[in-house]
């Protein structure tokens, strides 16, 4: 077969432009979901019994639906509970950061567990509050060693965030689309689609790799 | 002796973990600038009487009574915590701040103390552990001796009324465990109320105002270093103190 490579030059600029959306909607996905999930990693060990209850429901629940149909629920379903549209940007950052939170609970719950409970006693023997215990000894420390996995979840939203282009969101994958439905150029777009995804997450595992580094050495 | 405050008065004092009962009902009391050594077999319950004393460990029942504070939990553990330094056996120091930073953070977070005063106070208490050239350094730079020593400086650092001990020389090697001693003999000979857990028994005898036998959740025998050490009275006392002399 042909590969037209002219094509895929063509497309390209109306791609990057896609991808810096997908760019955008997963950092914002990963800020918020990292808000998120510090929250309810606190939540599920404190001693309150509901709240714990609330936050395993929360990641039970996430864990165990798949993310489209979360985008399905926020963009369709809640319009209709609500009585008005949902604005799709404002549909994908949320379903994503939520999303994204139930996981980034788990993976703060295990960095966080994994330091020595005799920090948090040196902390509390010294007469700090829990929460200054936490935040100025534990959570830096966990952050340390969760970083890998950080980075796993960032690399993971890069590419689950293809799934918002069901709702019309025109992220990179749905710029592909609709470049096809012109062209009928289905492998050259998609090809190209598939390496600027390629390139996206290898830069982040980079970053990612660095980051780990320059921790490390401290 | 008999002018002197009583700081810490427990009574009957009791704690189980689930099913296992540790503390069978300690009465207590300790006089300010007092030296209290606690000794026993491993699993008597001597780090836990001392760990219930700032409420690291919750007691089931009993109170305790620290400078005219009752301890209620929560509520105000925190006022009493300010004012007990407690040492560790593994130190728990932190790992991801320099020796000075571990000294300033809890005067300046709950004592309010600004960074200048903060750190003028930490040089201070680093010189006198003989650590002051440590300042900038890792807590993982330093051996086990001086992580320790580095410990008592930070406890003493929030001005405690009564420091606590938790086996403070037993994760050490032999050779650093006299520097560690040292630092707290010192700290007995200026006046500060000390309550020890230890198997350090030349440490007891020399410092100890009062040594104290705990075994299977009870006081078995008290008294001066003398009394316990010389002419122990309560059989399993005996025991005990014949396989470790």
């Amino acid at each position: 077969m042909d590969v037209n490579f002219e094509l895929m030059q063509s497309a390209f600029p109306l791609l990057i432009a896609g991808a810096c959306i997908t760019v955008e909607i997963t950092a914002l996905t990963v800020f918020f979901g990292m808000i998120i999930g510090i929250c309810v990693s606190l939540i599920r060990m404190s001693d309150f019994k509901l709240l714990r209850w609330m936050g395993n429901v929360y990641v039970d629940f996430i864990r165990g639906t798949p993310l489209l149909i979360q985008i399905f629920l926020v963009y369709f379903a809640l319009p209709s509970i609500i009585g008005h549209r949902v604005d799709a940007y404002f549909a994908a950052i949320s379903a994503c950061s939520i999303n994204s939170g139930a996981y980034m609970a788990e993976v703060f719950r295990g960095g966080i567990q994994s330091i020595d409970i005799g920090q948090m006693e040196a902390g509390r023997s010294l007469g700090m509050t829990w929460w200054q215990t936490m935040r100025y000894i534990i959570l830096p420390q966990a952050f340390k060693r969760i970083i890998p996995p950080l980075g796993n979840e960032f690399i993971a939203m890069l590419k689950d965030s293809s799934l918002v282009s069901v709702i019309g969101f025109e992220e990179l994958t749905r710029r592909g689309q609709l470049i096809i439905a012109r062209t009928y150029a289905s492998f050259e777009i998609w090809m190209a689609v598939a390496i600027i995804y390629l390139i996206l997450t290898f830069t982040v595992a980079r970053l990612t790799g660095l980051l780990e580094r320059k921790f490390e050495t401290k | 002796m008999t002018t002197r405050q009583d700081i810490i008065k427990i009574t009957g004092l009791q704690k189980s973990f689930g099913d296992l009962h540790v503390l069978k009902g300690i009465d207590l009391c300790i006089k300010e600038k007092e030296v209290v050594v606690i000794i026993g077999p491993s699993g008597s319950g001597k780090s836990t009487l001392l760990r219930c004393i700032n409420y690291l460990e919750e007691p089931t029942g009993g109170e305790i009574v620290f400078d005219n504070i009752p301890l209620n939990g929560e509520a105000n553990i925190n006022e009493v915590r300010k004012e007990v330094g407690m040492v560790f056996q593994r130190f728990n120091l932190f790992p991801h701040m320099t020796v000075l930073e571990n000294l300033v953070l809890a005067p300046m977070k709950v004592r309010k103390v600004s960074r200048k005063d903060a750190e003028e106070l930490a040089r201070m208490y680093l010189q006198k552990v003989g650590l002051a050239e440590k300042a900038d350094n890792y807590p993982d730079q330093l051996s086990g001796g001086q992580q320790q020593r580095v410990a008592i400086a930070r406890a003493l650092c929030m001005k405690p009324k009564a420091m606590l001990f938790d086996e403070p020389t037993s994760a050490l090697d032999p050779e650093m465990i006299n520097e560690v001693l040292e630092v707290m003999k010192q700290l007995a000979k200026e006046g500060m109320t000390m309550v020890v857990v230890t198997h350090e028994m030349g440490f007891a005898k020399e410092v100890g105002d009062r040594v104290l036998f705990v075994d299977g959740g009870y006081i078995v025998e008290e008294g001066t270093p003398e009394q316990v050490f010389d002419h122990p009275q309560n059989p399993r006392t005996q025991s005990f103190l014949s396989k470790i002399l």
